[in-house]
C-alpha cells in the first residue's frame, strides 16, 4: 500500500498572540485552583485575569504544572531521607531494666544521690 | 479465543478537541453508504427560516470565529432547536440558530453546517475506512470538555455540566486508580503533550498523582521500547507555544487551532505504534472527540439511564434539571487494530465517553464495583478476553493479522 502523504500545517498557522480560548482560560483557573494549594515558594508570579493571549495562558500552565510536579517530588526525596526518630531517656533505661525490680523515682533518686539545686 | 484478543495486551485512547461527525467523517457517506454521513436531504433553518445545508467547505484554521459555543444552554439550542416546552422532541435543528447568536451574522451563521471533504482530512478519513468506525458514538453530556472528559477518566462527572474545577465524589475512582490498585497490579499512563500544554485533569489527577503522567515524546520512546503501559490515554497539544526544541503548534482541533496539525498528530500516534511490530499486534487504538465543538451533526443523541447525580436546574442554565439521561451530540470515533477486518462500520450500537473505563475495566479487571450507573450501562468497545466472546461484538475478529494497513509519512 502506498504511504499517505499527510500534508503539514503552514507556519503561519503557529500564534501564541491568538487571543486565549475559552478552554484554556478554563485549564488556568484549574491550575490556579491547585496552585493555591501549594506552599508558597512554589508559587508563580503570574496573576491569572490577566491571561489575555494563548502564549501567555501557556506560561503559566508550565509553570504550575511544572510546581506540582516538583512539590511532590520534593516530598517524596524528604520522605527517604527522614531520619529514624531517637529514643528518649526513659525508654533506653526500660529497655535496660531487669524483670521484678522497682524503679527509684526521681525526686528519691536526687535525695540519695545528695545533690540537690537549692542551697540549705 | 479470538487470537486478536488474546494478542491483546494494550489500550490506547487519544481523545482529539471539539468536532463533530458530520462535519469531520460526514464526507464518507458518499464513499460507504453505511457510514451514517451526509446526505442532501439534512438541514437547518437560519434564523430567516430558510434551510441550509450542510456543504463540504469547512477550512482549516480561521473559518469557525468565534469558537461556536458549545456549553450546556447552547447545546440545548442545537438539539432542541429552541423548543424548552415539557415533553420536548430533539431534532437538530439548532445549530445555525445557536452560532447565530454569537455574531449576529447570517451568513457566517450558515458555516457550522460546514464539513470537510475526504481529501482534506486524509489521515482521519483513511483509519475510518480502514478500520472500525462507529456510527453511533457521543459525547457523554451534551455539553463542554471538562465535563465530557470526566466521564472518559471516572465514568461519570459527578453531576457536572460547566467547566468549573471540581472535586472527585467517593466512592467513584479513575479508570488509573482502578488498575495500579489492582491485585495482580496493572500500569496506566497520561500522556499530556508537555508540561506546557498539560492536562485537562487538573484538580484530582495531576494535583494528586502526578506521577501518572508523562509527555509525548515519552509515549514515543514507550513505543519503541515496547515500555507501554496496560492502558494509556493521550492528550493533544492544547496551544500553540514555543520550547527548548522550538515550536510546537496546537494539534488538538479544537477551533480555531489548524485541523492539520491534528491529522498530523493522529498520524504519528498511528505510526508510533504501528513501527513496533509486537506492540502494533497487541495494542488497540481509539481514537475520539471529546464532544462536537457547537458544529452540526445530524444524528439525535439517544437518551441513556441516568447517572447518580442530577445537575440542578439553576446549574444547567436552561432552568431545568438534569439528570445525565440523555447523551451529547455525536463525535468520530475510531477504533485502530491490525485485527479488525478492513471497512468494519458499527451500527446499531451505542457508545459514549464512559464506554471507555467500562472496556478497559472489564479487559483488565472483569468485574469492578462500584462504577457509576452511567459506566455500568455502557458498552463496551472490546470484548472481555475471558469466557465466551460473543462473535457478532467482537470487533477484533480477523483470525490472522493484517498486513496492508497504511502507512503515513510522518
Amino acid at each position: 500500500m502506498p504511504i499517505i502523504h499527510v500534508p503539514r500545517p503552514p507556519q503561519r498557522s503557529m500564534d501564541p498572540d491568538r487571543p486565549v480560548n475559552l478552554l484554556l482560560k478554563n485549564q488556568a483557573e484549574h491550575l490556579q485552583h491547585a496552585e493555591r494549594r501549594l506552599p508558597l515558594k512554589y508559587r508563580s508570579k503570574i496573576y491569572v485575569k490577566a491571561i489575555k493571549t494563548e502564549g501567555e495562558a501557556a506560561r503559566y500552565i508550565r509553570e504550575v504544572t511544572e510546581a506540582i510536579h516538583a512539590a511532590h517530588a520534593d516530598a517524596a526525596a524528604q520522605r527517604a531521607r527522614r531520619v529514624p526518630k531517637r529514643k528518649s531517656g526513659l525508654e533506653i533505661a526500660a529497655a535496660g531494666e531487669l524483670p521484678g525490680k522497682k524503679r527509684k523515682t526521681a525526686g528519691k533518686a536526687r535525695k540519695s544521690s545528695g545533690k540537690s539545686g537549692r542551697k540549705k | 479465543m479470538p487470537p486478536g484478543l488474546d494478542n491483546l495486551k494494550h489500550i490506547v485512547v487519544l481523545m482529539m478537541e471539539n468536532r463533530s461527525f458530520d462535519h469531520m467523517l460526514g464526507s464518507l457517506k458518499a464513499v460507504n453508504p453505511q457510514i451514517d454521513g451526509v446526505t442532501d436531504q439534512l438541514s437547518n433553518p437560519d434564523t430567516t427560516g430558510a434551510p441550509v445545508k450542510p456543504q463540504p467547505l469547512a477550512e482549516f484554521q480561521g473559518q469557525l470565529l468565534p469558537d461556536p459555543d458549545h456549553h450546556f444552554p447552547a447545546v440545548d439550542l442545537q438539539i432542541f432547536g429552541g423548543d424548552t416546552s415539557p415533553g420536548r422532541v430533539a431534532n437538530m435543528q439548532g445549530f445555525v440558530k445557536s452560532y447565530f447568536n454569537q455574531q449576529r451574522d447570517v451568513g457566517h451563521s450558515q458555516k457550522i453546517m460546514y464539513y470537510f471533504s475526504q481529501d482534506q482530512l486524509p489521515v482521519l478519513t483513511t483509519l475510518a475506512l480502514e478500520f472500525a468506525v462507529f456510527n453511533r458514538w457521543f459525547a457523554s453530556i451534551p455539553g463542554p470538555t471538562i465535563c465530557n472528559r470526566a466521564f472518559a477518566h471516572y465514568g461519570t462527572s459527578f453531576g457536572r455540566v460547566d467547566m468549573n474545577p471540581f472535586d472527585v465524589i467517593e466512592p467513584f475512582k479513575s479508570i488509573y486508580s482502578r488498575l495500579i490498585a489492582a491485585n495482580p497490579q496493572r500500569t496506566a499512563k497520561v500522556y499530556y503533550y508537555d508540561t506546557t500544554s498539560s492536562t485537562m485533569e487538573v484538580v484530582n489527577l495531576l494535583q494528586n498523582e502526578p506521577e501518572l503522567f508523562g509527555t509525548f515524546n515519552q509515549f514515543l520512546q514507550d513505543c519503541d521500547k515496547g515500555n507501554l503501559p496496560d492502558y494509556s490515554f493521550i492528550e493533544p497539544n492544547y496551544s500553540d507555544h514555543d520550547t527548548d526544541a522550538g515550536e510546537e503548534v496546537a494539534n488538538d482541533q479544537h477551533p480555531d487551532h489548524n485541523v492539520q496539525a491534528g491529522e498530523l498528530f493522529i498520524a504519528q500516534v498511528y505510526g508510533a505504534i504501528k513501527s513496533n511490530t509486537n506492540l502494533w499486534a497487541s495494542t488497540a487504538l481509539l481514537v475520539v472527540y471529546d464532544e462536537h465543538g457547537g458544529i452540526y451533526d445530524h444524528v439525535v443523541p439517544p437518551g441513556c439511564p441516568a447517572d447518580k447525580f442530577t445537575a440542578a436546574a439553576n446549574d444547567t442554565g436552561t432552568g431545568m434539571e438534569f439528570k445525565f439521561d440523555r447523551l451529547g451530540v455525536r463525535v468520530p470515533a475510531i477504533l485502530i487494530s491490525p485485527w479488525i477486518k478492513k471497512g468494519t462500520v458499527v451500527v446499531d450500537r451505542t457508545f459514549d465517553h464512559a464506554s471507555i473505563p467500562a472496556t478497559v475495566t472489564k479487559f483488565f479487571l472483569g468485574d469492578y464495583v462500584p462504577r457509576s450507573p452511567r459506566e455500568t450501562s455502557a458498552d463496551v468497545f472490546i470484548e472481555p478476553n475471558t469466557g465466551a466472546v460473543d462473535p457478532a461484538r467482537n470487533l477484533l475478529s480477523l483470525d490472522t493479522m493484517r498486513t496492508d494497513c497504511p502507512d503515513f509519512d510522518v
